[in-house]
């Protein structure tokens, strides 16, 4: 049998920009079937920990119940360990109730307004007992060395005089799969590289005023006229939405072949926006291990006993 | 009312197999892969990997019902090779290639962390 044989790529990877959360990079020398595979993962099944039961003792607020857990479930919490985490369904030292460490966090929340100003109650005043899972903004509030008094939390509930939230929160494991306030991913998106070839003998049969119909015929500013020479050159070639408006330009001026334009077909680029619960460096990464661990979970189990049969049938 | 839990998507039933195989009854090295709560993720980049393998003379996967989690991947290969053979080779093929891609992107993450470094942020 040919088990040396391999039909492994090498993928390369170059990042243009780097943020916390925010994240752009080339991917190059694989097919479209790795970018969206991993596309998928990032925004479905990179786990992170959200809040997922709610036990109020008083809400005299004008929001009832359900509305004000839902909204507690939205709030990204800080997700650094959930890869360590377990999932609550498959944690053996609980019953997911909240009362294990591996499994959950436990939140409290106990606001009351007294004055006659409204009360803002915000993610600020949600208390962990776990200093690693809290709301993102007040991470990064603690993260950064001044305070800003506008940046207090995510709003949960406005309250009047005499009214009162009390509540206690679990926050669990999950995946964007189970619902999406588990997704870590704002929006993952990736386009094909475009590759835009000017046949320049042509281009030079133009007048300026043609060139410059052609260059304003393009919805985004992918091309310009250079001051100097007068050319007509690629500006932004990532700008390129692939409507394909100049090419048809082209043809309607009676130059068909004027502007040619590819989309590589083994190279992209990535954008990661990141809700904060995970950082989009890190998210990616996660990304790849979970796609590697789904990988793991199909291969074939020894117990299929046709590999033998195989063999024999197969000849070789 | 009667929907189904959400984990039914992604939670692999007891007493199910993650991965059956069933050999095709009149055509030699064929046979049909059934991965239970899998979907496109999986199916597309085992199917374009099987692609790269001259030895597959078909590989293709479907997903039968959006309410029935589980793909199909159908293999036909030469008789130098076999469908267990090609699809275990394509897996592992992938997970080199995440290995690979990990690293590579730990790497670059590492050096333009540096960059944005020296650069004050």
């Amino acid at each position: 049998m040919e088990d040396t044989v391999s039909y492994q790529r090498l993928p390369k990877v170059r990042i243009r920009e780097m943020r916390d959360d925010f994240m752009k990079f080339e991917l190059r020398e694989t097919d479209a079937s790795m970018a969206n595979a991993l596309r998928r993962v990032m925004i479905a099944e990179v786990p992170t920990v959200a809040i997922d039961l709610v036990e109020i003792s008083v809400n005299s607020s004008v929001l009832n119940d359900e509305f004000i857990a839902h909204r507690l479930g939205l709030i990204p919490l800080t997700s650094d360990n959930a890869m360590e985490m377990r999932f609550s369904r498959d944690c053996d030292s609980c019953d997911g109730d909240g009362q294990c460490e591996y499994c959950s966090v436990e939140f409290h929340l106990s606001a009351k307004c007294e004055s006659d100003q409204t009360l803002d109650v915000t993610s600020a005043d949600l208390h962990s007992v776990d200093h690693r899972v809290v709301p993102v903004d007040v991470q990064k509030a603690f993260d950064s060395d001044g305070y800003d008094p506008n940046q207090r939390g995510i709003l949960i509930v406005k309250l009047r005089r005499g009214q009162e939230l009390k509540l206690r929160a679990i926050a669990r494991k999950g995946i964007g799969k189970d619902h999406a306030k588990w997704s870590p991913a704002a929006t993952v998106t990736f386009m094909y590289e475009p590759q835009i070839h000017i046949n320049e003998e042509l281009m030079e049969t133009l007048t300026f005023e043609e060139k410059e119909s052609l260059v304003d015929s393009s919805p985004t500013k992918v091309f310009s006229i250079d001051p100097d020479t007068q050319q007509v050159v690629v500006m932004d070639a990532e700008a390129y939405t692939y409507d394909e408006e100049v090419i048809k330009k082209a043809e309607s001026m009676g130059k068909p072949g004027l502007v040619e334009i590819y989309a590589k077909e083994d190279s992209f680029i990535f954008t990661v926006e990141s809700t904060g619960a995970i950082k989009a460096p890190q998210l990616v990464i996660n990304a790849i291990k979970v796609l590697q661990q789904k990988l793991d979970a199909v291969r074939l189990q020894d117990d299929n006993n046709f590999n033998e049969l195989d063999a024999h049938l197969g000849g070789s | 009312m009667n929907a189904p839990d959400r984990y039914e998507r992604f939670v692999v039933p007891e007493g199910t197999k993650k991965v059956s195989y069933e050999r095709d009854t009149k055509i030699v090295n064929a046979a049909s892969f059934t991965v239970e709560r899998e979907d496109h993720t999986i199916g597309n980049i085992v199917r374009m990997q099987l692609h790269r393998d001259p030895n597959v003379l078909f590989a293709g996967y479907k997903l039968p019902h959006p309410l029935q989690y589980k793909i199909v991947v159908r293999i036909h290969t030469t008789s130098h090779s076999s469908p267990t053979q090609a699809y275990n080779q394509a897996i592992n093929d992938l997970d080199k290639e995440l290995d690979y891609l990990k690293d590579a992107f730990e790497a670059e993450v590492s050096r333009v962390g540096q960059a944005n470094q020296h650069q004050g942020f």
